[in-house]
Parts: C-alpha cells; sequence; structure tokens
C-alpha cells in the first residue's frame, strides 16, 4: 500500500520544473495540438524531436519516462499492430496468403506510436512530472478565473482539488492500518467467493468514511478558526509574476505549431490521408 | 499459557528499494509464559513493527518466530490460525469498530474462528467483562461510545478469541491518567484471572514499572535488554543513557546517590523509596 506514491512529480531543478505552472498549462494544450497537425513525415520527426528536447530540459531520468510509458505500452503495441496489418494502400510490401502488408500501414503504425509517446511525454514533462499538484491546481484556478463571472465556484474547486490531494497519502496510510487491525482479527481478503471477498472490504470501508468524515469536520473547524470564507478577497502566499524568460518556450510551442501547418500545406515526403 | 521466542530475527522496511531501513536487527527474545511482559523503546525502535511479528502479521526476512517451539511460518497457509493464538491489540484500536453494535464487534473474531452462536454469545460477556466494559453498552453502536469505552470495547473484541498470547500495543495511549489506570488494572485483572501470557508495549517508564514483572528494553532496532523489572531497573543509568524516561523516584536516587547519599537506581516505587530512606535514617 506504501508503495502508491501519489502523483509522479519528481523533484529535480530544471528550466521546466522553474517554468510558471499556468504557462505550463496552456503549453500543454498547445502540445497537444501540435501533436495531431501532424501529418507527413518531417513534420513527425519535428514532433520526436521536441519531445527529446523536452526531456533534455527537463532532466527527469530517461528511466522515470519508460516507467510511465509502460501502463500504455500493450495499447502501443495493439495499435501498431492493427494499423500494420489492417491498412490498405497501393505499395505492397509483403503478401502471404490473407496476410498483406502495405508501406502505409508501416507508416501509419510508425505515426501512431510517436503520436501516443510524444503525448505522454509532453504532458509528462510539462505537467506531472515537473509541477507540484498544489502548483497545478493553483494555476487552474488563475486561468479558469474569467469563469468567476459567470459565477462558476473557480476557488471552491481549486480547494476541494487541493484538499483531495493534500488526503490521499494520510487516508493511504489510515487503510493500511485499518487492514492490520481487521487481519488481527482473523478476516481475510484474499481467499473466498467473490462475494464474500467483497463482504470483507465491510470492516475496512466503514471505519474508513467514519474516520474521513470526522477528519473533514475537524479541517472545517480548524479552517473556520483561521477565519476561512472563501476565495473573496484572499490572497495567496507566493505571488506568482510572469517573467520575461516564460515567454520563450510559449514562443517555441507557437513556432512549431505555425511550421506543422506549413509543412501540411507544402505537403513533405508520405502524407497520411 | 504459551511462551513465544524469537531467534535471530531481522525485518527490513522497503526491502529491494532504495529505500530500505532495517526496523529490526537480529532480536533474539524470549516472552515466558504467564506473566506480563513490558517492551519499552523510543518512538521508532521498533516495537510496533515487533509485535506484528508475534502474531504473522509481519513475515521476517531473516530468522525465526517460535510459539511454543513451532516456527509459526512452517505452513505460512494456516497463519491465521496464529492470529487467533495471538491476540494484537494495535495502537488506537478504537479505529477498526465498524458493527452496528458493540457485541457483534466485538463477536467480530470468534466468527472470523467459525464458532457456534451459543459460544459466541459467552465469549463477548466475558470478554466485555475483562475489559471493563457495562453490559448495557453491548446493544448500543459503537459509534455513540466515549474514547475510553470505545478502546475497551476494541480490547474486548481481542480477547473474545480467547489467546493465548495477549499483546497490546500502547493500550492507554490518548487516555486521561484515570482511564490508563482503570485500563491496565484490567489488563492486570485479566492476566491474573486467566494467567495468560501478556505483552504490553509502551514508553512510559511508570507504567511499565507498576504492571510488568518482566521487562525488553529495545533501542534502534535491537534488544538492549532483557529481564525482570529488578534487574532492569537496577540498571537506571544504562537506561537513561538512551534516552528513557526512567521514573521520576529513581531519577530522584540517582540525584542523591551523586549527592554521595548512600542509594541505588534500583528503586522503582515511592514504597521502596520510603523504606531505603528510613533504613538509611537508622528507624
Amino acid at each position: 500500500m506504501k508503495s502508491i506514491a501519489f502523483g509522479q512529480y519528481y523533484p529535480a531543478d530544471s528550466i521546466l520544473h522553474r517554468l510558471d505552472p499556468r504557462i505550463k498549462v496552456i503549453l500543454t494544450v498547445l502540445y497537444i495540438v501540435c501533436s495531431f497537425l501532424c501529418k507527413n513525415i518531417i513534420s513527425f520527426a519535428l514532433l520526436l524531436a521536441s519531445a527529446l528536447l523536452l526531456i533534455a530540459a527537463g532532466k527527469i531520468p530517461l528511466k522515470v519516462i519508460l516507467r510511465g510509458l509502460r501502463p500504455v505500452l500493450i495499447i502501443l503495441i495493439f495499435t501498431a499492430f492493427l494499423n500494420i496489418f489492417w491498412t490498405k494502400g497501393e505499395t505492397l510490401l509483403f503478401g502471404w496468403r490473407f496476410i498483406k502488408i502495405y508501406a502505409e500501414g508501416l507508416y501509419a503504425a510508425a505515426f501512431i506510436l510517436v503520436r501516443i509517446a510524444t503525448l505522454i511525454i509532453g504532458t509528462g514533462m510539462l505537467l506531472t512530472y515537473t509541477t507540484t499538484p498544489i502548483a497545478l491546481t493553483d494555476a487552474l484556478e488563475d486561468l479558469l478565473s474569467p469563469l468567476k463571472k459567470l459565477h462558476v465556484p473557480v476557488h471552491s474547486f481549486a480547494m476541494m482539488m487541493t484538499i483531495a490531494l493534500r488526503f490521499i497519502p494520510t487516508l493511504t496510510e489510515e487503510t493500511d492500518k485499518i487492514m492490520t487491525a481487521q487481519k488481527a482479527r482473523g478476516a481475510d481478503f484474499s481467499e473466498g467467493s467473490l462475494v464474500k471477498r467483497a463482504k470483507a472490504l465491510i470492516p475496512i470501508l466503514i471505519p474508513l468514511v467514519v474516520s474521513a468524515f470526522n477528519r473533514a469536520e475537524d479541517l472545517a473547524i480548524a479552517m473556520e478558526c483561521r477565519c476561512y470564507h472563501g476565495g473573496e478577497g484572499r490572497t495567496r502566499m507566493t505571488v506568482r509574476r510572469l517573467r520575461f524568460v516564460d515567454f520563450i518556450p510559449l514562443a517555441l510551442v507557437l513556432l512549431l505549431g505555425a511550421s506543422l501547418i506549413l509543412l501540411n500545406i507544402l505537403g513533405f515526403g508520405y502524407t497520411m490521408r | 499459557m504459551s511462551e513465544l521466542k524469537l531467534e535471530n530475527l531481522s525485518y527490513f522496511h522497503g526491502k529491494g528499494t532504495p529505500y530500505e531501513i532495517k526496523a529490526l536487527d537480529g532480536i533474539d527474545l524470549v516472552i515466558p509464559r504467564g506473566m506480563i511482559t513490558g517492551l519499552i523503546g523510543h518512538t521508532g525502535s521498533g516495537k510496533s513493527t515487533l509485535v506484528q511479528m508475534f502474531n504473522g502479521l509481519l513475515r521476517p526476512d531473516e530468522g525465526r518466530v517460535l510459539l511454543d517451539g513451532v516456527d509459526i511460518w512452517e505452513k505460512p497457509k494456516t497463519i491465521r490460525q496464529v492470529r487467533f493464538r495471538v491476540g494484537l491489540v494495535m495502537q488506537y484500536p478504537e479505529y477498526q469498530l465498524f458493527e452496528e453494535t458493540v457485541a457483534k464487534d466485538i463477536a467480530f473474531g470468534p466468527r472470523n474462528m467459525g464458532l457456534g452462536e451459543e459460544e459466541i454469545r459467552v465469549r463477548v460477556e466475558e470478554a466485555a467483562a475483562f475489559a471493563g466494559l457495562d453490559r448495557a453498552l453491548l446493544d448500543k453502536s459503537p459509534f455513540d461510545l466515549s474514547g475510553g469505552q470505545k478502546r475497551r470495547a476494541a480490547i474486548a473484541g481481542i480477547i473474545a478469541m480467547r489467546p493465548e498470547v495477549l499483546v497490546l500495543d500502547e493500550p492507554a495511549a490518548g487516555l486521561d491518567p484515570r482511564g490508563r489506570d482503570e485500563i491496565f488494572a484490567n489488563i492486570v485483572r485479566y492476566q491474573e484471572s486467566t494467567g495468560s501470557t501478556v505483552v504490553i508495549v509502551s514508553h512510559s517508564m511508570e507504567d511499565m514499572a507498576r504492571y510488568c514483572d518482566n521487562l525488553v528494553v529495545m533501542n534502534g532496532g535491537k534488544v538492549v535488554m532483557q529481564g525482570d523489572r529488578d534487574y532492569i531497573f537496577s540498571r537506571s543509568e544504562r537506561l537513561s543513557e538512551i534516552g528513557l524516561d526512567i521514573p521520576q523516584v529513581t531519577r530522584l536516587m540517582l540525584r542523591l546517590k551523586e549527592m554521595g547519599v548512600e542509594t541505588d537506581g534500583g528503586i522503582y516505587t515511592v514504597e521502596q523509596a520510603v523504606e531505603k530512606m528510613l533504613k538509611l535514617y537508622g528507624r
């Protein structure tokens, strides 16, 4: 249970770690758009290069990034497989009975692989690995603040997210304790039918929910004691100001997007339909 | 009435990860039968990890745990049976209560043992009496009880399994002085009337000096000293060396000794101190 480290934030001192989180959120959105703009071989090469550049800029060990890709490995292999065998094209490379592999299929498979991998690396490098969950919620609150004009309770949502993130490790630890205590009374979570196992969870879930409610109440009282009354007139301990350097990555990504559009118009090399 | 014996036992937290910590280091230990044994040590000295070895909640990385001479991990599939024989009351056990009524909650352990309804009913009442829980409370919801009553209900839940060895991890933590005394008095009464083996974990020297016949001192994942109460307290200097809080009266005696009064550190109750003083003054 303790091995579940929450989030994937990887502490390091890099350009990406220091970048303003609000910029990083915007960059992530733009980067996703960019990856879908790619249509030909040169633009995919460009995309791959940009992902490598991000890895270099973030100072995250390659091992950590590969571990992050592992859960989607099956999906990657499966989509590549489908694309290779089911794409029909003009240049037949290999044919044996019903198996026909076309050059277009290989291209499509490679493109999909690059697209998914760069999407994961891009969002990972820009957000999850280099931004703490708290900085992320703060950034979202700032970026969504125009919605306050429409009476959307942006601050409350951000506060809820912050509190939820804060209590995940606490509740994990608590679950662990309750499970051990019930095991000491002979509870058995690993044997019996599905119904029996589901029933075995009751002695864990009830104390967990009770204590979560108690904690929520304590926290609410503690917040009220410190005069918390929502986002109205509330200031931050650290006020982030955009610096000139924060705009450089933004310019770079916009440049990437522009060149991708240009490449689509020119249509170099093999182009996906 | 069983004897627990630990042989050269070691345990690592986070084994195989870069964060590996040796939590228990070559523990050799005998918990004698039919006595109250106190396990003393600092926070982080490995007490709570050690007690989870007693009933097989954790599996040692090295060494053996012997219950009546039999290795409890000989047949890992029957480890649940060991948990019924060595009853462990965890720290702050009131967080484990979950049933609709106190009686049902106390019955959780016996029910897991597969006992019949009549047997369970008898055991629940017996356990409640031992834990000092009023019979009227048995039909209430455990969430309506006071803090001290919840603690008793949780202890009764373990006693109802009629364990041969009863282990209590900080049974009085967070209770007021009166609640403490009552809990300990109940434990002593339970031990005397059943003759079972009891282990109490605590960092309070005062409590240990008062209630335990036999003591085990832990520090940094190792057993530093073990022996009967007189033996341990005759080495009070060593106890303060590892930073344990020795009883006030013992501290006073040590201080007098420093000032040249002919006394020693082996005194841990006020009665003993009075006797010693009277003797010194020749009365």
